[in-house]
């Protein structure tokens, strides 16, 4: 009888772990399938190429400049939100502030990488210039680089939130997410950071000064995990 | 005879050349996209503003107020049509919407 229930008792681990097996390679699968590499154009070649970190930082280098389609653009934009509302479109590395006659002013933004993303709507719950950064504990606990800084990074070109700030609020909650600069442009169309969305410093300081506090902010990812604000 | 073999020749010369000719047409670059469809990435979802016109249409539809709507995934189905899937307050929808921005139907998942 025990040996039975010894026999029985294997076969249902062995039934758990054949399980937890096909789920882990299914949620690689989901992820793997989510995870979209960035292409673009080359005017030269006129093929589409795929631009990760290396290309990017190549790219940058030769040209002091992101790939056009990084570049701020007036872009048609059909939506029912008012004037003035942030759409973040994290999977196309886009950020458009909405204008006046269905258009939108278009920016080129890096992302949360893999695990990182989010989606949500929040608001704009205030600005700052050349803003003091204080890394989040969490950072600080899995980036030994970041313990220099727990008291504070002040503002400056080095600063990791570049020119400019808007500090993205739930209700009245700081959400820890902010819409910032960087001191590294090459990174803009890439899925790079903790989180945050990331813009070329001028693309910040342009933002910025067509921004009001307040400002409706809403945030598009595919296969985020988590949500804020819906 | 050496008349007839340089005639030979340059038919072939000048069916080759149609060849090489008609070869390279089919292998020719496509046109280059807009300026504003200069990058895309190996998923394709729907463009954000088709995105949030389905999640208006949501609103409107269900009555749930559109600050609770968010598209949470989309795909394209055919070259003019995108199906965006969202979440209204935990209920999830589906929306189906042109690339002229018509929303063809939303239905409850």
């Amino acid at each position: 009888m025990t040996r039975k229930l010894i026999i029985a008792g294997r076969a249902a681990l062995q039934r758990k772990s054949l399980t937890a097996i096909v789920a882990a390679a299914l949620g690689l699968v989901a992820v793997a399938a989510l995870a979209a590499g960035t292409q673009v154009f080359d005017p030269k070649t006129r093929k589409w190429v795929d631009y990760d970190r290396t290309k990017a930082r190549k790219y940058y280098a030769a040209h002091n400049e992101v790939p056009e389609a990084f570049r701020p653009q007036m872009v048609k934009f059909r939506t029912a939100e008012v004037p003035g509302t942030i759409i973040i479109d994290g999977n196309q590395h886009f950020l458009y502030l909405v204008q006046p006659g269905q258009r939108a002013m278009r920016y080129g933004i890096g992302v949360g990488r893999e695990g990182f993303g989010w989606a949500g709507i929040v608001r704009v719950g205030r600005m700052a210039e050349w803003p003091t950064w204080t890394p989040p504990a969490e950072m600080i606990a899995r980036d030994p680089n970041a313990v220099k800084h727990a008291g504070g990074m002040p503002g400056g070109p080095d600063n990791p939130l570049g020119a400019r700030a808007l500090y993205l609020y739930e209700r009245d909650q700081d959400t820890i997410y902010r819409i910032h600069g960087t001191p590294e442009p090459w990174t803009i169309g890439l899925d790079v950071s903790s989180g945050c969305i990331r813009m070329r410093n001028d693309d910040i300081t342009d933002l910025a000064s067509r921004v009001k506090v307040g400002a409706k902010v809403i945030v598009l990812m595919q296969g985020a995990a988590l949500y804020k604000g819906v | 005879m050496l008349a007839k073999r340089a005639v030979r020749t340059s038919i072939r010369a000048t069916a080759i050349g149609f060849l090489v000719g008609a070869l390279s047409a089919c292998v020719s670059a496509p046109p280059p996209p807009p300026q504003d469809q200069m990058s895309r990435t190996q998923v394709e979802t729907a463009p954000a503003d088709l995105q949030l016109l389905c999640a208006n249409a949501v609103a409107k539809a269900s009555g749930v107020d559109s600050t609770k709507i968010l598209p949470v995934s989309s795909s394209k189905l055919d070259p003019k049509t995108y199906q965006v899937e969202l979440d209204a307050s935990g209920k999830k929808t589906r929306c189906l919407v042109d690339t002229e921005g018509n929303v063809r139907s939303v239905e409850p998942t």
